[in-house]
């Protein structure tokens, strides 16, 4: 016996809204415990009376955090790393994409290809030749090596992005212009990068939270404390065996911001810009 | 316009080279070589890989790298295809679960493992307080510790962190289904059940297999999650090769081993990186 369209419909709608409900629970609730447990005192935090929601919050951790741990240090490095790497791969990529969407010039599909092949090449294959590299070239233990290394993975990802976007803008408007006497990088700067702001905003979005994250090659090429990023530096607040769970999860949660209120304030952006750049339907 | 071609990618060719083509082919040399580091290199042809091929230790963690990408990528993929397929769903206030859902994606991999590092703490944890509270366990599971847990309790990290990037695409490929199709479905008679598995799956498999790919690349790849919630233990149990191959390197400055271990997952990769290329250039001139 069939159910009716409109029934079956309503099953399916209610199925679909405790499976909703698993996933959204499934979602939050590993920063639930990450933000309460850094409002925690330590008698809530450990022992018999630990708690699942915070009964006295406090701003303890952070003030360990910000007081007794380089925190700070690691924070601004990551800063530096991650706007540098940013500003860097923005420039770099908006020029190779240009180049290869709207100049026609031999071996244009195989850069194109050669960019994909950089792209998809796994970091955790490069940071042992990148190490013997930097090293040699003095740029151990300083954020420029980290800054140029990351360029590895962003310049890629970016113009590829790019390209996708510079192809939406159609071709007439950069001609008519360069009629008019302006020239290619002319165009570039007062039409194309104008036109593209929001994609702009996505890549430099995707440049800054990859470089923010990355942890191999910040491992590998700095061991000085005061050039420590974020993704080494935090570990490091494990002291042997011991764990100071309340500092660590207030840093996690101070590291965790940026990069969700970049998501939440540009998601529109973000998704569309996403799904423009590696999902075309 | 050659020469504008050649100063335009001038930048971006030099930075690929020097730290992504060079350092790749210097690999390569130094997977057959026996390097320590800051001793010269010395050539012993397939000695590393000989080495490896001898060690028992090396078959577990290729069998577990290949355990945790498809594991991991495969519930990746049903929980990105069930959620996308709800948030698809007309129901009220859909944007706000759309935007929870993709949250794990923008935390970073990092945080998300030391978050839930502390989730899965033995006494004090998260998961073990809410499962002896609600009378389920007598005493907290050491989930990283348990040989039977440690495994799955990693492969949940990363799909916990990767699933929204499935979510994503599949979702926009949803919505970019033309409504006649399915218009024209119902019709002909079609329900819901006929609809997706004759018109939704069919339309999306170029999306399953793009995501499918980048996804596997990027999961058997990246040494996070496995190295901050157990660095392999317990005994070797939750190793894979990349992490395997950053140990040996970073505690006994292995070099020329270690790239012999990422070496051998390469010929796996390079198959997929021929095949996405291939893909994601053949959509570039549609």
């Amino acid at each position: 016996m069939a159910l009716t369209q409109s029934a079956s419909r309503r099953v399916a709608h209610g199925i679909g809204g405790v499976i909703l409900l698993v996933l959204i629970v499934w979602t939050l609730a590993p920063l639930y415990w990450m933000l309460v447990t850094s409002l925690k005192d330590k008698s809530e935090i450990y022992g018999a009376a630990a708690t699942l929601w915070p009964a006295e919050p406090t701003l303890e951790n952070y003030r360990v955090l910000f007081a007794d741990t380089n925190f700070l240090i690691y924070f601004r490095n990551s800063l530096i790393v991650a706007s540098a790497t940013t500003f860097f791969s923005l420039i770099i990529a908006a020029l190779g994409a240009y180049a290869l969407t709207r100049l026609r010039f031999p071996g244009r599909r195989f850069v194109a290809r050669a960019l994909i092949y950089t792209y998809l090449m796994p970091s955790s294959l490069l940071f042992i030749p990148l190490l013997i590299i930097i090293r040699s070239i003095g740029l151990q233990n300083t954020l420029e090596g980290l800054v140029f290394s990351y360029l590895g993975f962003t310049v890629p990802f970016c113009t590829w992005l790019l390209m996708g976007y510079f192809m939406s803008i159609p071709i007439e408007l950069e001609e008519s212009a360069m009629i008019d006497g302006c020239t290619r990088l002319g165009v570039l700067l007062r039409i194309v990068v104008p036109l593209t702001v929001p994609a702009l905003a996505v890549v430099a979005f995707f440049s800054f939270t990859l470089s923010w994250n990355e942890f191999i090659y910040a491992s590998v090429l700095v061991t000085d404390v005061d050039v420590r990023t974020i993704p080494t530096g935090i570990p490091s607040f494990v002291v042997g065996d011991v764990f100071f769970w309340g500092p660590m999860m207030a840093s996690t949660v101070i590291s965790a911001v940026p990069p969700l209120v970049v998501y939440f304030v540009f998601q529109r952006f973000l998704i569309t810009g996403l799904t423009l750049g590696a999902v075309k339907g | 316009m050659r020469t504008l071609a050649a100063l335009f990618l001038l930048p971006a060719v030099v930075v690929l080279t020097c730290v992504v083509l060079y350092p790749f082919a210097y690999a390569l040399v130094l997977s057959f070589q026996d390097k320590t580091a800051g001793l010269p290199g010395r050539f012993i042809g397939l000695g590393n890989y000989a080495e490896l091929l001898a060690d028992p230790d090396f078959l577990l963690i290729f069998g577990n790298t290949v355990w945790y990408t498809g594991i991991a990528v495969g519930i990746k993929f049903v929980i990105g295809l069930t959620s996308a397929v709800v948030l698809n769903q007309p129901r009220r206030f859909n944007n706000i679960y759309r935007t929870i859902l993709f949250i794990p994606w923008a935390v970073p991999t990092l945080i998300a493992s030391l978050v839930w590092l502390w989730v899965y703490n033995e006494f004090n944890g998260l998961l073990n307080l809410a499962l002896v509270r609600m009378g389920l366990l007598k005493y907290g599971i050491a989930w990283l510790a348990e040989p039977e847990w440690a495994m799955r309790a990693v492969i949940a990290v990363a799909v916990w962190n990767g699933t929204p990037f499935y979510t994503m695409h599949f979702l926009a490929g949803l919505q970019a289904i033309p409504k006649e199709l399915y218009e024209a479905a119902a019709t002909d008679g079609a329900g819901d059940y006929r609809k997706f598995w004759h018109i939704t799956i069919p339309t999306m498999i170029p999306i399953f297999t793009i995501t499918l790919m980048l996804s596997t690349v990027f999961t058997s790849t990246s040494i996070v999650v496995v190295n901050i919630l157990t660095n392999g233990a317990p005994a070797n149990l939750t190793q894979i090769l990349p992490n395997a191959s950053f140990n040996i390197t970073t505690s006994a400055g292995r070099m020329g081993l270690g790239s012999a271990i990422n070496m051998v997952l390469f010929p796996f990769l390079v198959v997929f990186i021929i095949l996405l290329t291939r893909r994601l250039l053949r959509k570039d001139e549609a």
